[in-house]
């Protein structure tokens, strides 16, 4: 009797334009979307950023001596076009306006500091709201500076290495696989948790608080069917749509990621590639579906309360916020699964997949967390009965 | 048949709900001993004002509420001990009933055709009688919202009727009906009594109570006002018709 009711509830379900966008095709399209309008954009602006010639104005009594070098400079420092200017302010105006993008001064007194081998204080003006001008600045400055102290060191007679007697080697002896899940493995169980709930929230609302307003509750409990057959068939419809905007937003990333080009390294793509196996996949369903029980059992006590599909969307929305905000724990970076992380709802979902994409999550907090999220499940789909069985609640 | 004896219903009141009754009682009394009992082969009419109970009577025929006491057979069988095997035995419909928009009528008439565990063969039978019977096979493959009032209450009428029910509960079934439509459940009625079946009908509409039943009971505030033969109530009549009748016992 579940699996007609099921069946029933499924069809209908399918049918709904609304539930479909929700469930199916925003869930699909948000990534490739926004993930390639991202792309585009921020390679765009780069592209232009790079290709942009920028007009350097210097004003000094050396500024020769700079223009030279500036003119020798690799051509991977970007395009750029020099020009004298005959005082400070005219300077500073035509970078307000926009005329030239960086102003170097060079100090009067340039030549007595070299002459006595103190520090020359290099002054770069830019603009900071338009984006990449500063970059541009350290760039030719790194450039200049590294020319005076080769010059530097070869009048003083001094070898550069005996200045640095420690040189640092920094090494990452963490795998990429590790990196990757402890910097982005955030984003997945979040994702899931996000969407998991959209995809719950329709159907739950449609097929209890809709019911009721529609008046087609009060003839299917007239059926020799139990209540509990009645709430696990629709529950059931309710944990598979929030399982399939789940899967269709993660089938939407892994899309962008293999097909839109939008990851360029191949190192990272070749460690997404080995995350993505069969027992990976198994495991983390196996975490988000007591989740999306405890979802659908959360819903469905409000779904059965209220009296209109707006009463019931104006209290499960702001739901939305205390059950996905506790997922967000997966960007903090420190936060590890122990005894204590293991045992908080939804902030152990997110912690074991982190760990699971990162090959570190510990066998005994994975068992905790999934027994935690099961004991949750359970907890609300007893709540769900009683409240569903409340027939004061249940006929408007 | 049905039998119901020293029936009961209370209803704890929300603060929502003091607050709009303008009362500090925790209970409402919306059923109070009330007994009937309605034959086969005979309409029995359940009439009162709006408010009287009919609706929490007949929900509670139908098993959806628990009575607070009394007691309820339906077909043999006690309806509070055993609501699921009560339910196999009845057939409801009330003038409100819904239908799912995004379905079929014939995905309908299926879906509660399992929900009774009505055989194959004899779901078939049955399908292809009421379809016949009810002109509705020209609308089987449209979507329930599509369709006009009219087709939706035939709609209803088949899904009520698909495991030929022992007992048929309406629930004021012509209620925001136009005539033609109404006329169906009329017939239905009429025809649920040539079948021999236990018809129980809530209404307040007395032309309607003239024209189909047999036996009637008159509730008020949730108490049982008259209740015996029809052709006894017009007998004894005190009021020039029908209605004024009604008006009168109703408020003696």
């Amino acid at each position: 009797m579940i699996f007609t009711i099921f069946k029933k509830e499924l069809i209908d379900t399918l049918r709904d334009k609304r539930t479909m966008r929700t469930m199916l095709l925003i869930p699909l399209l948000v990534f490739p979307i926004t993930l390639t309008l991202f792309v585009n954009i921020s390679t765009s602006f780069e592209k232009k950023a790079s290709e942009e010639k920028v007009k350097i104005g210097i004003w000094g009594d050396l500024g020769k001596k700079y223009e030279n070098q500036l003119k020798k400079m690799p051509k991977g420092l970007g395009k750029m076009e020099l020009k004298n200017f005959s005082d400070s302010s005219a300077l500073k105006r035509a970078i307000e306006q926009g005329d030239i993008q960086l102003g170097l001064i060079i100090p009067t007194n340039e030549a007595k500091l070299e002459q006595t081998k103190t520090s020359i204080p290099l002054t770069w003006l830019f603009d900071a709201t338009s984006i990449g001008r500063q970059e541009r600045a350290e760039s030719y400055m790194n450039y200049l500076a590294d020319i005076a102290e080769k010059t530097r060191f070869k009048e003083l007679g001094v070898d550069a290495e005996k200045l640095h007697p420690l040189v640092p080697v920094y090494q990452n002896c963490a795998s990429h696989k590790k990196m990757i899940g402890q910097l982005a493995g955030g984003i997945l169980p979040y994702i899931f948790i996000a969407f998991g709930f959209i995809g719950c929230m329709y159907p739950a609302i449609d097929l209890f608080t809709g019911e009721k307003e529609r008046g087609t509750i009060e003839t299917l409990l007239t059926t020799p069917v139990s209540r509990w057959e009645i709430l696990v068939g629709k529950m059931l419809v309710i944990v598979t749509s929030g399982m399939l905007a789940a899967s269709c937003a993660l089938l939407g990333l892994f899309i962008s990621i293999e097909f839109l080009d939008i990851v360029h390294n191949k190192e990272i793509l070749d460690v997404v590639h080995s995350i993505l196996t069969p027992s990976f996949i198994f495991a983390m369903f196996s975490l988000l579906f007591p989740l999306v029980v405890f979802f659908a059992g959360a819903m469905i006590p409000i779904a059965v309360y209220a009296k209109s599909f707006k009463e019931a969307q104006s209290i499960i929305t702001p739901l939305n916020l205390v059950m996905v905000l506790p997922a967000m724990v997966g960007f903090f970076p420190g936060i590890e699964l122990n005894a204590i992380t293991a045992a908080i709802p939804v902030v152990n979902i997110v912690l074991s997949t982190k760990e699971l994409i990162s090959g570190t999550l510990s066998i005994g907090y994975y068992a905790i967390s999934l027994g935690i999220m099961l004991l949750l499940a359970a907890l609300s789909v007893l709540v769900s009965y009683r409240q569903f069985g409340d027939e004061a609640r249940i006929l408007n | 048949m049905i039998n119901v004896s020293k029936l009961r219903k209370e209803f704890e009141l929300s603060r929502q709900q003091k607050k709009e009754l303008n009362t500090t009682a925790t209970l409402a009394i919306a059923v109070d001993d009330l007994s009937f009992e309605c034959q086969p082969g005979k309409v029995f009419s359940l009439l009162g004002p709006n408010g009287a109970g009919k609706t929490t009577t007949l929900r509670m025929l139908s098993t959806i509420l628990t009575p607070t006491a009394g007691s309820i057979e339906i077909a043999g069988i006690d309806a509070i001990k055993y609501p699921q095997e009560a339910r196999a035995k009845i057939g409801f419909l009330t003038g409100s009933t819904g239908l799912y928009a995004r379905l079929t009528p014939i995905e309908i008439i299926d879906y509660f055709a399992a929900l009774y565990q009505v055989p194959t063969k004899e779901r078939d039978e049955r399908k292809k009688y009421l379809f016949d019977l009810l002109n509705m096979n020209d609308f089987l493959q449209k979507r329930i919202g599509k369709l006009s009032t009219g087709m939706k209450q035939k709609v209803s009428i088949c899904r009520t009727m698909i495991h030929n029910p022992e007992v048929v509960i309406f629930d004021e079934p012509t209620s925001g009906l136009d005539v033609i439509t109404a006329e169906n459940i009329i017939k239905l009625i009429q025809d649920c009594k040539e079948q021999g079946k236990t018809v129980i009908f809530s209404s307040h509409i007395m032309s309607e109570v003239d024209l189909l039943c047999d036996d009637l009971a008159i509730v008020h505030k949730g108490k049982l006002k008259y209740s015996g033969q029809m052709s006894d109530f017009r007998q004894n009549m005190e009021a020039s018709n029908l209605t004024e009748e009604f008006i009168r016992i109703v408020q003696r």
